[in-house]
């Protein structure tokens, strides 16, 4: 048993004149930070457990409890920085690859923080939201070419009869989705929450790699059902329970590896829904064995397709990588409905810290490069653009959508209003909020019912708030604007970074 | 005559007799049926109502006379009840439907309740009236007391001479608490015997030690509260009652009282032991108080099963319109399957209310009961549930599961049957006794969770999930 | 939810959803308390006894108090008229000036919900639905909705 290098990342803080030692802290960390004394009647806190969720700190009914990161880690040094040292030290120890959770938290350009919105003064007016209709339903799918109608002649001029087969779509009442997060990665609560969350405001949320539960085939119509690498829970039935299908080839926070979900997660319900024995290992292999090139994942697409009668619009996900652009136009090709793509600080349950932090591009960059050149190439209507990795407010989804997408999938952000505190352990299992975790005493700690509600509530707040936008800009529906990118102005950017956003700077007029 | 038989004050369709649990109870089960028809309670005592059992905390005066009244001053009011006080019944013409009192008045019902309760069992023990010079005990040859050389006179006791004799009591009701209470008072009393160790015996020992005064058990079984207790659980009490300076023998009866200038001044143990004390409280238990009903009648052989009058499950007698409650009945005992008088307050309570919803014409069942009591004497709680002595068991199905942890003074004994419980006992640590009593209650079988029952943390989480869903159905609650 | 406004409620207990974080049970003895404030009653008061009761086994848990019963046979056991149920509310309450701590209640209650309490007077204590709040501070305070209030 050497000396083990790495020091405690948080201090615990508790004021004792506040402790009660009512042990709530206690039985709430899965870590075993606290300890309660009998002798002393008091409780003993060990800091070096501490993964700094703050689930102690959020329930101590006294508020005696709090978390401080630990200032002098380490001496200071700018290029061996504290996160260098942990790691060296750690891997010295266990000569194991880095695991982390959740997206990546280096400080890269967040280039949402660097665009600015529009307003209208004088030439056009505002509208005001709360008097005038404001429409933000978003239809995802591939739109046509060109629209025949039938046009009689006489009195029935008025109603014209619609001629093109529009093909599947689907109907979101508002252009947030929630990612894709599968049962096994985060509890059954969690899903459940996510779910009902999506049912009841009219949005669809992902079931991730992790088969569909029979609990949740009542939200089959907000549904998109994913088919990655595993094929885990693929079957006709679980491809005709979504409303969509959605090809996983890659994920922002992991471009290029697959996924491994340990086999002690994997229970017997997590083992019935991802149809694998029950302790198996579920191993997404880092390619679809099967897609080689972008004529195999047109086969693939068409295969979904056929499965389903061409009932469901069948999308493909990919991680934002430097060649998005191209790879973008070949799904177009190959004929899918609407294509994902995942920035590089999109969100994970376990992912090798190395390639999280350093693997991948922007959403921002990449959502501007694709939509650029989709419509460069004519073939932007084809396809509907789903954009996720950090969308972190209703105003980085209106800047997405001015920057071309139709619509943005949240995931880290759903957590966090599960009670995520981005403590980044969830590739441990103990996650005290009940998110990403299989243990029985822990998942009951997310009701799904409150889940759900707090869910329902954020998309209520970034409905209100998209409105407030658009009106604001003197914009009445959101298809108006779409890839509108007069209606961003970049701030501090340098001029191949407006350049590949295709937006202005701040100051420059029409 | 008859005009004043009559008279509409003397006329109820419903009358009850006994104005405690069982009565009270049964008209609050009319009422709820029927809102108008005069309700007249008839009572031997002259106070609107207490509860017997609080007799032994107001004699230890932790509580007062204002407070003993377990129904509020409106209750009459409020369910409009005519209350007789003073009305000692002699005996009930059934054919007529008329209750006679000993002062001669008459009482005309439709329907009946009998809810008389119980009275002190009076053992047959000796008084020995002792003249000035004479001392007790110092007559060594038992069979010429009574034309003894020394001449004392002696007789049986009877229920006269406990009103006539200084310091001789009986403790069932609010009089004898006030006599006692006056007589310590007065005589500044230090020391007291008391004849039996059941349930009375044990609650008057329990006020007279909060008052100062030690205490001798006299007891003929061999432990105290003989019907519920084990060995185990009664020398925990009489450990208690050592280190007070207070006594308790079992296995022993009280032969004779010695009795000089009208008062009690010694006892005599069957053994021959000569115990000075000034006073006697005779707590023998108490039987059904039917000397009401005349014994030579038809009625009386009818309604009578063993000692007290049976009842069938909607609380009705043998004879026609006649109902009874409470302690004077004789019902069903579920434990053991057969008839008898289990004199308790709860089964009183629910007695008297089925007796009183059939009185008014609605069905009512009163499925049975089993005993059950708590006591607590020197701090130390004590519950009993059930058959807690299964003599007559077959052993084969009879397990009896018991922990004793003589330094926290606290002992638990359970005993299943065909992997039912059909008795509980708990000394020192009564925490959710009640728990058992609904398993008992509903023959849980506790097959599968024997080695919980006698688990500190034991409770609901662990009983059976049936059972569970049933404890909470209806009474909102989602397990 | 809604207030209590004089109607027929009951707590109802989500077994799936108790966490076992005991704060009910805190804040129960707080409520209960002579100061009603938490430091105080914890670092100052003694005896604080809570009404609620939480069971755990393994994952298992949930919090359990008076069930407020229809037919409640603490009030059948009651010998002194202290445990009462009322008509109107249904609340079923131990009158701790009237009761003598006989313990017939926690002899008689199915689900063990009554408690001794010899902090000074022996009495019987059990909920009470915290009388002059709009809602029990159980239900209030429970961080994940184990406990609710509902109209019956």
């Amino acid at each position: 048993m050497a000396l083990k290098l790495n020091q405690s990342e948080f201090e615990i803080h508790r004021d004792e004149q506040k402790c009660i030692s009512c042990q709530v802290c206690v039985r709430q960390c899965s870590n075993d930070v606290h300890e309660y004394d009998e002798d002393n009647e008091s409780i003993i806190s060990d800091n070096i457990k501490c993964v700094g969720c703050q689930r102690c700190e959020t329930l101590c009914p006294t508020g005696a409890i709090r978390i401080k990161q630990r200032e002098s880690e380490f001496k200071y040094n700018y290029n061996w920085s504290p996160g260098h040292l942990k790691n060296i030290y750690k891997q010295a120890e266990t000569g194991g690859v880095i695991l982390t959770g959740m997206g990546s938290d280096k400080p890269y350009t967040i280039y949402w923080d660097h665009i600015l919105f529009n307003a209208s003064q004088v030439t056009n007016p505002s509208i005001d939201p709360l008097r005038e209709p404001m429409e933000i339903k978003t239809f995802i799918g591939r739109k046509p070419d060109k629209i025949d109608l039938y046009k009689s002649s006489g009195k029935n001029m008025k109603n014209p009869v619609f001629l093109t087969n529009l093909g599947p779509q689907l109907e979101a009442e508002i252009p947030v989705l929630f990612s894709a997060m599968s049962y096994g990665s985060i509890s059954l609560n969690a899903v459940k929450s996510i779910s009902r969350a999506a049912y009841e405001f009219g949005t669809f949320y992902n079931t991730g790699e992790g088969g569909l539960h029979k609990d949740l085939k009542k939200y089959s119509e907000s549904t998109i059902v994913q088919v990655a690498s595993g094929r885990f829970g693929v079957d006709k039935d679980y491809l005709n329970s979504g409303a969509a299908i959605e090809i996983k080839i890659g994920q922002g926070a992991k471009p290029g590896i697959g996924g491994h979900l340990p086999g002690e997660k994997v229970n017997y319900e997590v083992s019935t829904t991802r149809m694998i024995p029950e302790g198996a290992d579920a191993i997404s292999p880092a390619p679809h064995h099967d897609i080689y090139s972008i004529e195999d994942l047109a086969q693939l697409i068409s295969a979904l397709k056929e499965a389903t009668e061409y009932k469901k619009p069948v999308g493909v996900k990919v991680s934002a990588v430097h060649n998005i652009a191209p790879i973008a136009s070949g799904i177009v090709r190959a004929g899918a409905d609407f294509i994902s793509i995942d920035g590089f600080r999109g969100g994970t349950g376990a992912a090798p810290q190395v390639i999280r932090d350093n693997v991948g591009i922007p959403i921002e960059l990449a959502l501007a490069s694709v939509d650029i050149r989709l419509r460069e190439e004519g073939i932007r209507h084809n396809i509907s653009l789903l954009v996720a990795g950090s969308i972190r407010s209703s105003s980085d989804v209106i800047k997405a959508i001015a920057l071309g997408a139709d619509a943005v999938y949240i995931g880290t952000a759903a957590l966090l209003a599960l009670g995520c505190h981005l403590c980044q352990k969830c590739y441990t299992s103990k996650c005290n909020w009940g998110i990403a975790t299989q243990d029985p005493y822990l998942t009951k700690r997310l009701n799904p019912e409150i889940g759900a509600r707090r869910l329902y509530n954020l998309l209520t707040a970034w409905a209100h708030e998209i409105k407030e936008m658009l009106g604001g800009a003197g914009i009445n529906a959101i298809e108006s604007l779409r890839g509108n990118r007069e209606h961003l102005r970049g701030i501090g950017l340098s001029e191949k970074e407006l350049s590949i956003l295709g937006i202005k700077h701040a100051g420059e007029a029409w | 005559m008859s005009n004043i038989l009559e008279d509409n004050h003397l006329k109820a369709k419903y009358v009850i007799i006994g104005n405690s649990a069982a009565g009270l109870s049964c008209a609050e089960g009319i009422r709820s049926g029927d809102k108008k028809a005069k309700i007249m309670i008839l009572t031997n005592e002259k106070f609107d109502n207490y509860s017997k059992p609080l007799i032994s905390y107001f004699l230890a005066g932790k509580i007062d006379l204002k407070n003993i009244f377990f129904k509020d001053h409106d209750f009459y009011k409020k369910h409009s009840l005519t209350l007789l006080k003073d009305f000692n019944v002699k005996k009930i013409n059934f054919r007529n439907k008329e209750i006679l009192s000993w002062d001669d008045k008459k009482v005309i019902y439709e329907k009946l309740c009998i809810a008389a309760g119980g009275v002190p069992i009076i053992p047959q023990v000796e008084l020995a009236f002792l003249s000035e010079k004479e001392e007790p005990g110092n007559n060594s040859n038992d069979s010429h007391i009574k034309h003894g050389r020394s001449g004392i006179k002696s007789r049986i006791i009877s229920e006269i001479d406990i009103k006539n004799i200084d310091g001789i009591f009986t403790f069932t009701t609010m009089d004898d608490s006030l006599k006692i209470k006056k007589y310590v008072t007065a005589n500044k009393i230090k020391e007291s015997v008391i004849l039996g160790g059941g349930l009375i015996g044990l609650k008057s020992a329990e006020s007279l030690l909060s008052l100062g005064i030690r205490i001798n058990i006299i007891e003929m079984s061999g432990r105290l509260l003989p019907s519920s207790f084990d060995k185990t659980a009664s020398e925990i009490y009489e450990k208690a009652f050592r280190d007070k300076k207070s006594s308790v023998s079992v296995n022993k009866t009280i032969k004779r009282v010695y009795i000089k200038n009208n008062k009690v001044v010694a006892v005599e143990t069957g053994d021959g032991k000569v115990i000075y004390t000034d006073m006697l409280v005779i707590a023998a238990g108490v039987k059904p108080n039917i000397d009401f009903i005349d014994e030579e009648t038809e009625e009386r052989k009818n309604l009578v099963f063993l000692r007290g009058i049976k009842t069938d499950k909607y609380m009705r007698t043998e004879v026609r319109d006649v109902f009874a409650a409470g302690d004077i009945v004789e019902n069903k005992n579920v434990l053991k399957n057969s008839i008898e008088n289990i004199a308790i307050w709860p089964l009183a309570v629910r007695q008297g209310m089925a007796a009183g919803q059939n009185m008014a014409g609605f069905f009512k069942e009163y499925s049975g009961g089993f005993p059950m009591n708590s006591v607590e004497i020197f701090d130390i709680p004590g519950v009993a549930i059930g058959i807690t002595n299964p003599d007559n068991f077959d052993k084969k199905h009879l397990e009896i599961i018991t922990d004793y942890n003589r330094d926290l003074n606290v002992y638990k004994k359970i005993v299943i049957f065909e992997n039912k419980i059909i008795g509980v006992l708990l000394i020192g640590n009564i925490e959710r006794a009640g728990i058992f009593s609904g398993l008992i209650t509903n023959k849980v079988n506790v097959g599968k969770i024997k080695d919980l029952l006698l688990k500190d943390d034991f409770g609901v989480i662990q009983l059976p999930a049936e059972y569970k869903k049933h404890l909470v159905t209806g009474d909102a609650v989602a397990l | 939810m809604q207030g209590r406004l004089g109607k027929v409620k009951k707590i109802f207990i989500r077994e799936e959803f108790c966490i076992a974080c005991r704060l009910c049970e805190i804040y129960c003895q707080v409520e209960h308390s002579k100061s009603k404030k938490i430091l105080k009653a914890f670092k100052e008061e003694k005896d604080l006894i809570s009404r609620v009761l939480v069971e755990e086994v393994g994952f298992n848990s949930f919090a359990i108090q008076c069930r407020h019963c229809s037919e409640a046979l603490c009030v059948e056991a009651c010998i002194s008229g202290a445990m009462i149920k009322n008509k109107n509310t249904g609340i079923v309450i131990c009158d701790e000036n009237k009761c003598v701590g006989c313990w017939m209640c926690i002899m008689a209650c199915p689900y063990g919900v009554i408690k001794r309490n010899i902090s000074e007077k022996k009495v019987a204590s059990k909920c009470d639905l915290c009388g002059d709040e709009e809602y029990p501070v159980c239900v209030k305070n429970c961080p994940n909705e184990a406990l609710q209030l509902r109209d019956i």
